[in-house]
Parts: structure tokens; sequence; C-alpha cells
């Protein structure tokens, strides 16, 4: 089989959401179980009908919650699926499973699911201690926090390639503006301009508070089926054109800021290859945003701008509403929510379904009814990359 | 020099004879006795040739910075007192780069591809390898 044989074979027929934002009181598997069952919904199809249950890379529980796993979402919606599987760590592979279990017959329905009670549990994201005791070298040194490896390249961005806090702050309220205009977005209401920007403290500088996503409490799921069984659904389908995963194993402080083979633009150029376009096709993407940089560098390694070139294409006229490249219109994590790749990838369903209210692209004053949105999923640092061209199918 | 004394790393097997190296401070750097690639995280393997044949090299510690972070949140009460302070990483021979501190500066001084020489920090349970910016002459 070729690559392009993949070509809008896949579809998502279902999307779930849940209450999002602050909800206190809830675990993540109660938000895992709540948003598969308004995913299978949204399909039409019957708990039952679930033959593959993978959950997204899960953190370790919160205050004393029992631990996340397949077994216990899959125990509390009472069902038996003959795949049930979880990512422990941040690669990005469960398109390519999907895309293996339902091309080749062996499942009918794929749900990939994700929940955290992050925002509620304060979940930090320091992994080089537990306690007072180090997991690892890092800490030897202070170098704690994800966030701080994400800063060291963007370090290196801005005084070779042009970026820095007034490119970055130009994404954080382009995507804030989005949010504005979304009802689920937890900055809905928040407006953010450039002094606010510039008052958040640095964190780890030179990323500030605002240019890392926050905390969400919720959960997101999406059904995947054959875009053949998809025609006989309900449901309107969106087609997977083109996808394609790459990683690049190097320890983060390895990496190097501008890399021609980096799992974004590896996985880019497969999926561009499956689906026969060029970036030039792309109508909006929707796309993975821990940090603003995470855009900036997802964007510039996709092929939409060129090194060097952050300061001129990255502007909140051209990626925020009524702008000629819309970007992350849901808010994305950094404004909407953190249900990692789920935050991208359910926007861009609902965009080709026309099902945005306001924000709906072709709706919204200046902008363009869009065939195919690209979306990023992002894994560790830089270091998993998962890139899938989304079609409108026929409806 | 102000005293960064973090956290004792947690040695492997793998990274034990590095730390040793640090204790009486030498900068022990695994080197492939088959395809002479040095490496670094230290490692079972050559992640090249994928011969367990290793070897340790010293290195002089002259490097140069590739990029540096400035932490001003403190991501543990520890660290309360010690922000803001300067993680880096650095370039050294044969490929390597470390991930340290840049101690003796002031942030604003620091850019990417300064050059830098290696100091040692005894901290109380471990000693570590930590840069300064070089005097450019």
């Amino acid at each position: 089989m070729a690559e392009t044989d993949f070509r809008n074979k896949i579809a998502i027929v279902g999307v779930g959401y849940t209450p999002q934002g602050k909800i206190p009181g809830r675990t993540a598997v109660g938000f895992h179980c709540e948003a598969i069952r308004n995913a299978i919904r949204d399909a039409g199809i019957e708990k039952e009908d679930i033959d593959a249950l993978l959950l997204y890379r899960h953190f370790d529980a919160i205050g004393g919650d029992a631990e996340t796993t397949a077994f216990t979402v899959s125990e509390q919606l009472g069902i038996d699926p003959s795949v049930v599987s979880q990512e422990k760590y941040c690669t990005r592979s469960w398109l390519y499973h999907s895309v293996g279990m339902l091309a080749s017959g062996l499942c009918k329905y794929v749900v990939i699911s994700y929940g955290d009670n992050a925002r509620s549990g304060r979940r930090s994201f320091v992994k080089e201690l537990s306690g007072n005791k180090a997991t690892d070298e890092l800490a030897a040194y202070g170098d704690l926090s994800t966030m701080a490896k994400y800063a060291m390249l963007s370090r290196r961005a801005m005084e070779k390639y042009g970026t820095g806090p007034d490119v970055w702050k130009e994404i954080a309220i382009a995507q804030r503006a989005w949010a504005e205009l979304n009802p689920r977005a937890a900055m809905k209401n928040k407006p953010l301009d450039d002094q606010g920007y510039y008052d958040s403290s640095y964190i780890v500088e030179p990323l500030r508070l605002l240019d890392a996503t926050p905390n969400s409490d919720g959960g997101r799921a999406i059904v995947l089926t054959t875009a053949e069984r998809a025609k006989e659904m309900g449901q309107k389908a969106v087609l997977i054109r083109g996808f394609g995963s790459a990683n690049k194993t190097a320890s983060p402080f390895r990496l190097d800021v501008y890399d021609e083979n980096s799992a974004a633009a590896v996985a880019s150029r497969k999926a561009y290859a499956m689906a026969g376009v060029t970036s030039k096709d792309i109508d909006a993407c929707e796309l993975y945003d821990c940090f603003t940089y995470t855009v900036e560098a997802t964007l510039r390694d996709y092929g939409f701008f060129k090194p060097g070139e952050s300061k001129e294409f990255l502007t909140r006229k051209r990626l925020g509403p009524g702008g000629e490249f819309p970007v992350n219109t849901s808010g994305g994590m950094l404004s909407e929510g953190y249900f990692m790749g789920l935050t991208p990838v359910s926007e861009a369903v609902m965009q080709l379904r026309g099902e945005c209210g306001e924000r709906q692209l072709g709706v919204y004053p200046n902008t363009k009814k869009p065939e195919l949105i690209m979306c990023s999923d992002n894994g560790a640092v830089f270091q998993s990359n998962l890139a899938l061209i989304l079609e409108r199918g026929e409806s | 020099m102000e005293k960064l004394d973090f956290f004792a790393p947690r040695v492997s097997a793998d990274t034990k004879e590095f730390w040793e190296g640090c204790k009486e401070h030498k900068l022990k750097i695994q080197r492939c006795k088959q395809c002479g690639k040095l490496r670094w995280p230290a490692a079972y393997l050559c992640p090249d040739c994928l011969s367990e044949e290793t070897e340790y090299t010293e290195l002089s510690g002259e490097g140069t910075l590739y990029s540096y972070v400035v932490f001003h949140k403190p991501f543990h009460p520890s660290l309360q007192e010690k922000v803001p302070y300067v993680v880096g990483e650095v370039d050294l021979e044969g490929g390597v780069r470390l991930i340290t501190n840049i101690v003796n500066c002031k942030p604003e001084d620091l850019a990417c591809d300064k050059k830098v020489r290696m100091k040692w920090m005894d901290c109380e349970e471990y000693t570590k390898p930590v840069f300064e910016l070089r005097e450019e002459i």
C-alpha cells in the first residue's frame, strides 16, 4: 500500500465536550467518561460499538485520586472493547494506531479520549523532582519544569531568528480574541492587550505566564471510523486527507532551534504528501499550543513562513478573527482549554462541520468557509509531532 | 561564586562514572571505542553504531553557550532564595552539549554563542560543572 492510499480513508465522526475550565470536585476518570459519552452520542453510535478505546497521555493522578487508566474508564462506561490502551508518555502515536485498526478492518470505531482535573488539582509540570528528591540529573542545575525546556529554544530563536516577546504577544492576543467568540473558552470575557501581556511576569525568561497554557479541568473525546462507514452515518463526517507523525528522540537540551528535519517538519511533509496539497492550500490551522513559541515553531516547521520571517508573518491581524490566516480559532489551549491534541482536532472538526457559531469561518466577517484545516499534535518538547490535514466531507 | 546547591542528581548505572568524575573535578564523557563518537547523555550503547565498547575521555571544559534561560519562578520552596538563576546549554568539543548553570554573570551580559569556560561547583552532596563567560581575547 502506498501512503497516498490512506488519503481520505479515515473520518472523524464524533466530538465530545464536557464542562471545562475550573470545575472542582470531579475526577479525571469522570471527565473521560462524560467526554466519551458525548462523543458517541454526537456520532450516533452505541457504547457497545466502541471496538478500541485509546486514552491520551495521562499524567499522574492528583490529590489521592486513583490512577486514570483505560480499564477504569471502560469499567465506568460499562464497555468491554477489543482494544483498551493508553499512552503513558508524550509520544503522539494515537492516529497511527487508529488507522491501523480501522483500515485493516479489525475495528469499526475507535475512540480517543483525554480528561483531567488539572486546574482544581493544581497540577505541577515539574517532573524532575518527586517531593524533595531529584528524579533525574537536571534538578542538580535547578532545571525544573517543561516550560524551561521550551524557554531555552525560545531564547535561541529570539537571538537568531528575530522573534521574541513582541511576536509571542501577537499569538497570545490573537488567540484571546478568538476565545472572546467562543462560549466554552476559559478566557472568554478576559480581553488581553499589549500591556496585559507585558505585565504578566516572567516564569522562565524569556517566557511569561501568558506564554503558557493554563491548566484546565474537563475532558474531550473523538470518534474515528472509516470514510466508507462514515457515509452511512447520520453525523457530518470530517475526513483525514493526510497525516504524518515523526519523532526526534533527542533530549530537549540537544534539540536545535531550527532543524529542517525536526519532528514537526518531517510529520508535515508526510501529511502534505499524503494529502497531495501544499501549505498554500491550507485555509486555517488548529495547532497544539502549549506555549506561544510552540505555535511559531510549528507554523515555521510546517512551511507557512521561513526562519527569520516571524515578525512579519505572526501578527494578530493575520492570525486573529477576520485575519487572512486564522490560527487556533477556539482560543486554543492558551485561551480555550488544555485537552492536549484534542483541543486543536476537535475545533478543526467543528469548523469543517460549520458548527462554530459566532467564530465560524465563512460566517465571521472577512473569513472564508474552510475546505482544509491543518492540525498539529505535539508531544514532549518538540520531540513528537503529528500533523493532520482535515477536509470537509460531503454533506 | 554564589553557591547554586540545588538537588543531588539521581545517578544511574549509566551516569555513575560522570558524577564520580565530577567529584574528582574531571569532566568525563563517554566515547565509543568502536566508532570514536562522544556521547552525552551517558548510555549503555553507542546510539550511532550500537557498540557497548565504551571508554571515558576527559574534556577541557571550553565551550560556547547555545542557549540559556533565567528562572524567575521558584519551582520548589527551597529555590525562593536562589531565583533568579541561569540555566544554560553549553556546546563542548565533539558535539557534546551539556545542561549546566551559568554563574558569575548578570543575565543581561549573556548572549547565545558567547564563549564560556567550565568551573567546578562543590555542593554538599554532589559536585557539578558550571560555566562562566570567558573573557574575549
